[in-house]
């Protein structure tokens, strides 16, 4: 079939799945966002040389996907929807540590003075962060949602337009062998799940090395500590609610929750003696009367609607039973 | 009330119609008052009105249910305005059959042969006349006709299957007939019979004049109680009446005053002189039944008076009996065309008598009362309809017939004395004390009506006032046999004879048959003894035959119902009398019951005593004791032979087990099998992790289970597959299921306070425990679970420690760490100080709600943990307790689970958890209640039928409650009060409320949705169908478990061989390893037997998952997960249609090629790329998937 040249702005690039089956890749032009997010976007995804694509197919892999564009240009990397917030936050996670790294040598000096930090100190300063001992990469091949996005992102400028310049000639998408599907995929799969247990251990040691360090950091980072008032630069002090009887985590002055100030009590039970009703409603005659009168309305109106609902139910010839 | 029920005193005849029309002329002005003021009335309601409210509500049940029995009544009764024809039929008849010309006496044999010329078989029943008899029988003109029965006192109603309304037209025959001892040999039967073919004869004729079809019929098959029923045939004249639904019937009756000595017939009087060719002597064994059917032929207008009289005085009878007898026939205590119980026939007056006696009460014996007696007390006359109805159900369910005789208040005392009737029950004798109105009703009928009157005062008490039980208790045919009786059986008694058959009982009973059945029901009643609450014998009501045919014939197909006392139903052991007297009468009447069965036994306790027991082999054996004992009693007492006894237990056995050469295989192997086992294996488990507590850094509290495999309620009975079963097994049989079990180790402040870190943690105290449990138990083996390879965050709960113990068990254990879940509320929810609404308004400024950027996985993180963590082991504990208790449950769990897996429901679309929550709901009903419920069913096969049912007619929006756990009233309101809402996007619409899941969304917010639960119903409704289809002979319990694959859009088939689960398939083909042989297994052997058997692995069931997941937007698929070999999907049909193109379409599209129009020029239309969508199935299926075919 012949697919038209564009299509709300995308070239539709046409994939020989079978002798019966045409996939469509639709193409555009990446274009940064127009809120601006930043020039670290811009840096993740270069305008100039990125290939914006809808509808890939589920099974497809970064591998894949440089392949059947080898043609237009060499791919520097593929980012996948949902794929690329991970990227960012990789990126985000990679500045704080160079942060950190700042700040930890900022606390290095500040150290001479404090009095407890010693050992933990002590322990970090020759230390390297640990590094995490990662688990094995599940599998080559990962199933996603059907019509996702991707951004491509060629080594060249030049690439681009060759690639939406494709005559729309189909082409076979190409297969990664090392990435098997079906039930080998599912076989890999299984066995990728099941580490040896001295890996497991290894990891999860790692990890927790690396979460301790982290915790020390941080907390030699933070310049306040439990009980002690955090006043910011202008002189305030800062008062937080919390607890029973006002004791959080953090730092800073605390007071208590509301609730306890109002009760005494800290659980939620005793929420439900509430204080009798100030009005009483059968003090006057006249209240005993409305109460009684609205109660007899009460009853027929309850009445009315069962009536109506059986005259309903009779509509639909409920009442015949045989 | 008191007003009414005066001023219907002082009516005249029209005492109920007015009561009705009190009602009736009130609701219409309530009617009027609604039209003018709109639905809510302005003005309070006036006195009148206030009055006919508070009796609806005070007198029934509730307003509405006094308002739909209104609405009931008119619907089951005739209108009479409508049947003049039938009057102008009736009095033609009168003044013909006044006009009959007398016939002269002559033998009955030569008279009966005149008569035969005409067409007519006089139906003379036994013991015909014969050649010698020495006395004559004549006709002359009837002395009186009268209409008599339920038309005349205006309480016909309307019979099931459109049967006609009868009208009984009672014909007294002249007393110049019949002589003094007329009573003895059936002579007066004779008579009667010659009487009735006589009108019969003159009736045909065309001189007649009346244009009348002619049929006999005899109530109970007895030819004794023959009557006449005449139809209109179609002619177009005054007389005409074919039009309307009734028919007549012409009942010859005995004057009071007639000269037959009708003392001689009390109950214990022999009245048959049968001279047997062996025996000379004339036997003098009390005929009752002879005598009550005698005696029957004179009460009719006395009944018809007496029902006039309670019209009378008790202004709610018509309604009262009305109810009651709408609700009998929807219970099968009547006639109709499908099965009915057996005794009900023609009892019409019955019913009424117990409202009598509900309102008079008993005559008393000469100074002894009854004990039952003395504590009914007799109930005011000014009681509304279902009050009536109520006392009567309770009549029904507290008496017992076989102690308690009831003899009517009568005006001149005893006619007989009541001692007479000893030995013949049941006894309920009418107000002329002459006639045993429940003669011939067996007695295990009577105990199924009190089963039935049970069950329905039970909905009527226990279902609360918010769901309307007035369907279930008048409205629902409930005669069907699946989900009515726990044990169902088929017997063909056309080879059937008694052994032992004495000509005399058969004469009592009317006929052979009927003598044949009492013998059945009495054996069966006592072989079974307390295993069985009731058993009903049912049949089709008896036919009308040509009047060519002397005597009724009677259907040989008959169905035993038996409803099981679960507690005693499967007992192994009957005893008998202890052995010291062995010679007494006791023991005697033991060994003949159970012939060579009965054996001398000495048990545990030293005593030595007559017994029988049952050999079982397995637990599905053990389920079928009680067909056993029927088969064997049948064939014993009453010469059926086996093969004409069927039940489907065996069949449906057969869906829970696996194919026979795989079980062989295990059998082979010694793999132990069985939930016990499996049970054994995990306390084994606890007790060696327990014994860890050195080892490891936190001692171990808790570890609960909560597999299904573990509370018996997974489909295959749970197997071990122990390493030398790895060899042998072939591809499509290896699937090893996992357990999951849950370890709770003790509180420690050491545990991170980090969602992630705290998933890490668990890593390293799996390996350690994993390390620890493979150096201390030789032969088990260890791993570490990353996940089940669908995505999951970080946050969440997915690694486990894989345990395969060395008789094979596979365990799969997680570690619950309650410090999770407030971390989880915190990352949902990090501003929890702030109030509800400050926090809405946020949200509408577009201020994020202040989630943070891991509230959403931590939402879904929250959602697995409070199911696995919170709800599972709870679920667990309860099922396990109920499958204890209701020893039917589990078995009905597995049954429901296949069923819906056959239909490819199951786990794809309905969670496991929510269909054992379904079935505890059927099995538990509404409420709670201390005491066993009447309705719980007693074996799977019932239990499965009433959950299909169920299922069939649930409205799912409305929800149901389940009250599955014990009242934890404090802890769990607690519970209620903390709950947050967590899950976000629910797309389950099915409701199952719990105490402790108010919302009762916990097993259910994934699915069913709506179309899937539309799919449910449709099923289920199709199942019930099917289910009925049980009466007839070639129902074959497996079609219920057969998938129409027609309306899937396209069938994605899958490669057998290769499934790890095949073997579990509904209809599994043998051959798959079976037929390449050698082949299969040297590619097993060369495949698999590197790497050990590998738990829980299911391919098809992995792909299925991703597909439901890529795909979710573009199909929704269904697979069979019981070792399914096809997935069946239909596409979004909305996507079919081309739409403009989007990024975010979230769908393989195609650009639709434009039309020549062009309308929408700057809008690129896009439509779904089947093609490729297929394409990408196979692709992502390589090895899997044989072929997909599309069906259009």
């Amino acid at each position: 079939m012949t697919l038209p040249t564009s299509v709300a702005g995308f070239t539709p690039i046409p994939i020989q799945y079978s002798s019966s089956s045409t996939h469509v890749l639709y193409a555009r032009l990446h274009t940064g966002s127009k809120k601006g997010l930043g020039d670290r976007k811009q840096t993740h995804l270069p305008e100039g040389r990125t290939l914006f694509l809808v509808n890939v197919p589920p099974d497809a892999t970064e591998r894949e996907v440089m392949q059947f564009f080898k043609s237009s240009g060499t791919v520097e990397r593929v980012v996948f929807e949902g794929e690329g917030e991970t990227a960012e936050e990789h990126a985000e996670g990679d500045e704080e540590s160079d942060e950190d790294e700042e700040d930890a040598e900022n606390e290095q000096e500040a150290d001479e003075q404090p009095h407890k930090k010693r050992k933990l100190a002590k322990g970090a300063k020759p230390a390297p962060p640990p590094q995490v001992v990662q688990l094995p990469l599940r599998v080559a091949r990962d199933l996603h949602k059907t019509g996702r996005s991707a951004h491509v992102i060629f080594l060249d400028a030049s690439s681009l337009s060759r690639a939406l310049s494709q005559p729309s000639k189909s082409r076979p998408w190409p297969r990664d062998p090392e990435a098997p599907t079906g039930l080998a995929h599912y076989m890999a799969l299984y066995t990728a799940l099941r580490p040896p247990l001295d890996v497991v251990k290894a990891h999860a040691d790692s990890y927790m090395d690396m979460y301790e360090y982290d915790q020390a950091k941080k907390k030699r980072q933070s310049k306040y500590k439990k009980g002690e008032a955090v006043v910011d630069e202008d002189g305030f002090t800062l008062v937080t609610r919390g607890g029973a009887y006002g004791q959080t985590v953090g730092g800073g002055v605390s007071v208590a929750s509301t609730r306890f100030q109002q009760t005494g009590s800290a659980s939620k039970r005793t929420r439900k003696n509430k204080k009798e009703p100030k009005e009483k409603n059968s003090f006057y005659a006249f209240q005993i009367h409305e109460k009684k009168r609205k109660e007899l309305m009460d009853l027929k109106k309850r009445w009315e609607e069962d009536k109506a609902k059986v005259e309903k139910l009779k509509e639909t010839r409920r009442f015949r039973p045989y | 009330m008191d007003s009414e029920g005066g001023s219907s005193g002082s009516g005249e005849d029209e005492g109920e119609e007015e009561w009705n029309g009190v009602n009736g002329a009130s609701g219409e002005a309530v009617g009027e008052d609604e039209k003018r003021t709109g639905t809510k009335p302005k003005k309070p309601p006036t006195g009148e009105e206030l009055r006919n409210i508070k009796d609806a509500t005070e007198l029934y049940r509730s307003g509405s249910f006094k308002l739909q029995i209104d609405a009931l009544l008119p619907n089951v009764r005739p209108k009479y305005s409508r049947y003049a024809a039938l009057d102008r039929f009736l009095m033609s008849l009168h003044t013909f059959l006044t006009s009959l010309s007398p016939i002269e006496a002559d033998h009955p044999l030569a008279a009966s042969r005149s008569l035969l010329k005409k067409g007519i078989a006089v139906p003379f029943p036994a013991p015909a006349p014969t050649e010698d008899t020495n006395w004559k029988v004549a006709f002359q003109k009837p002395d009186d006709i009268t209409v008599v029965g339920s038309w005349i006192s205006k309480l016909a109603v309307k019979a099931q299957d459109k049967r006609p309304y009868r009208v009984d037209l009672a014909v007294e025959m002249p007393s110049t007939l019949f002589q003094e001892k007329d009573y003895l040999n059936g002579r007066f039967f004779h008579k009667k019979a010659y009487y009735l073919s006589v009108i019969a004869a003159a009736l045909i004729t065309k001189k007649s004049g009346l244009n009348v079809d002619l049929t006999f019929e005899s109530t109970m098959g007895d030819s004794r109680l023959t009557t006449l029923v005449i139809r209109s045939s179609a002619d177009g004249s005054t007389n005409d009446f074919s039009k309307l639904p009734v028919e007549v019937r012409l009942i010859p009756t005995l004057s009071s005053s007639c000269p037959i000595q009708l003392s001689r017939l009390s109950p214990q009087r022999s009245n048959l002189r049968v001279t047997s060719a062996s025996s000379s002597s004339i036997e003098e064994t009390s005929t009752p039944l002879y005598n009550s059917a005698l005696l029957a032929a004179t009460v009719p207008r006395a009944h018809l008076l007496r029902v006039h009289a309670l019209q009378k005085s008790i202004p709610a009878f018509s309604d009262a009996l009305t109810l009651l007898k709408v609700w009998a026939n929807q219970r099968g205590y009547g006639e109709g065309e499908k099965l009915c119980v057996r005794g009900f026939e023609g009892k019409g007056i019955w019913w009424a008598a117990v409202l009598d006696l509900l309102v008079n009460g008993e005559e008393r014996a000469a100074g002894k009362l009854s004990k039952a007696a003395s504590k009914r007390k007799p109930l005011g006359k000014g009681l509304s309809s279902y009050q009536l109805f109520r006392a009567a159900l309770d009549f029904f369910a507290k008496h017992d017939y076989s102690r308690e005789h009831i003899f009517l208040k009568t005006e001149n005392g005893h006619r007989f004395p009541p001692h007479e009737y000893d030995g013949h029950e049941p006894v309920f004798v009418d107000h002329t004390s002459s006639v045993n109105l429940l003669a011939g009703v067996p007695l295990s009928s009577l105990e199924m009506l009190k089963h039935d009157a049970k069950l329905t005062l039970e909905s009527l008490n226990d279902s609360p006032l918010a769901q309307d039980p007035f369907t279930e208790v008048f409205l629902g045919d409930k005669r069907d046999l699946q989900a009515r009786f726990d044990v169902v059986i088929r017997v063909d008694l056309s080879s059937a004879k008694l052994p032992k058959s004495s000509p005399h009982t058969s004469l009592d009973h009317g006929s052979a048959y009927n003598a044949l059945m009492a013998t059945l029901t009495s054996t069966l009643r006592t072989g079974l003894g307390n295993r069985a609450k009731a058993i009903t014998i049912l049949h089709p009501s008896s036919q009308m035959r040509q009047l060519s045919q002397a005597q009724p014939s009677n259907s040989p197909i008959i169905f035993i119902g038996l409803v099981l006392d679960t507690e005693h139903a499967l007992r192994l052991v009957d005893h008998g009398p202890a052995a010291d007297n062995t010679e007494s009468e006791v023991a005697r009447q033991f060994r003949d019951l159970w012939g060579e069965k009965a054996e001398l036994r000495r048990f545990k306790d030293g005593s030595i005593s007559e017994s029988v027991v049952w050999e079982v082999k397995n637990a599905d054996d053990r389920a079928s004791i009680p067909f056993f004992i029927v088969r064997y009693l049948l064939q014993r007492h009453c010469g059926v032979p086996n093969l004409d006894v069927r039940s489907w237990q065996a069949e449906f056995d057969q869906l829970l087990r696996l194919p026979e050469d795989i079980t062989a295989l295990y059998g082979a192997a010694g793999a132990p099998t069985g939930s016990k086992a499996a049970m054994t294996a995990f306390d084994a488990l606890v007790k060696n992790i327990k014994a860890l507590d050195d080892e490891l850094p936190l001692a171990v509290l808790n570890v609960s289970p909560i597999s299904e495999s573990l509370r018996y309620t997974s489909v295959f009975s749970p197997v071990a597959l122990p390493p030398s079963l790895t060899s042998v097994l072939p591809a499509s049989a290896r699937y090893m299921p996992a357990m999951d079990i849950i370890v709770e180790f003790e509180r420690s402040g050491r545990w991170p306070d980090d969602l992630r870190a705290i998933q890490k943690i668990k890593l390293a105290f799996f390996e350690t425990l994993g390390s620890a449990l493979m150096r201390t138990v030789p032969g088990l083996r260890a791993g570490v679970v990353l996940g089940d390879g669908a995505p999951a965050s970080e946050l969440e709960d997915a690694a486990a420690l894989e345990l395969v113990t060395p008789a094979g068990w596979a365990f799969r254990a997680h570690i619950w760490h309650d410090r999770e879940a407030a971390l989880l509320d915190a990352a949902i929810d990090d501003k929890p100080h702030l109030p509800k609404h400050v926090k809405k308004r946020l949200q509408q400024l577009g201020k994020a709600g202040g989630a943070g950027p891991d509230a959403r996985l931590a939402m879904r993180a929250k959602d697995v943990y409070t199911r696995r963590f919170v709800h599972a082991p709870r679920h667990h504990r309860a099922l396990a307790a109920l499958a204890h208790r209701l020893p039917a449950f589990a078995g009905t769990v597995r049954l429901v689970k296949r069923w819906l897996a056959a239909h490819w429901l199951l786990r794809g679309h309905v969670r496991e958890e929510a269909v054992e929550l379904l079935v505890a709901g059927v099995f538990l009903g509404a409420a709670r209640t201390p005491h066993a419920r009447e309705s719980v069913p007693g074996t799977k096969e019932r239990g499965f039928a009433q959950v299909v049912r169920f299922l069939g007619e649930w409205e799912w929006e409305r929800g149901v409650s389940v009250p599955l756990y014990e009242s934890e009233e404090d802890k769990e309101e607690a519970e209620a009060a903390r709950k947050v809402e967590v899950s976000a996007d629910k797309r389950g619409v099915w409701v199952i409320a719990t105490e402790m899941d108010p919302q009762g969304r916990m097993w259910t917010s994934e699915g069913p949705d709506a179309i899937v639960a539309r799919r449910v119903r449709s099923i289920a409704k199709a199942s019930w169908v099917a289910l009925q289809g049980m009466e007839s002979p070639d129902f074959d319990a497996k079609t219920l478990f057969v998938h129409p694959r027609e309306h899937y859009d396209f069938l994605v088939h899958l490669d057998r061989g290769v499934l790890p689960r095949y073997h579990h398939n509904v209809s599994v083909d043998g051959s798959i390893w079976n037929k390449s042989g050698k082949y299969a297994n040297a590619r097993v052997v060369a495949d698999d037997s590197a790497g050990p058997l590998r738990p829980g692995f299911d391919p098809a069931q992995l792909f299925f998952d991703d597909l439901q997941r890529v795909y979710a937007d573009t199909f929704k698929i269904f697979c069979d997960p019981l070792g399914g070999d096809q997935y069946g999907a239909v596409w979004d049909p909305t996507l079919k249609q081309p739409r403009p193109f989007r990024v975010l379409g979230g769908f393989s599209s195609i650009p639709v090629p434009k039309n020549e129009k062009e309308k929408s020029k700057d809008k690129f239309l896009v439509t779904l790329n089947t093609d490729a969508v297929l394409t990408e199935i196979e692709r992502m299926g390589t090895g899997l998937v044989s072929g997909i075919t599309l069906q259009v």
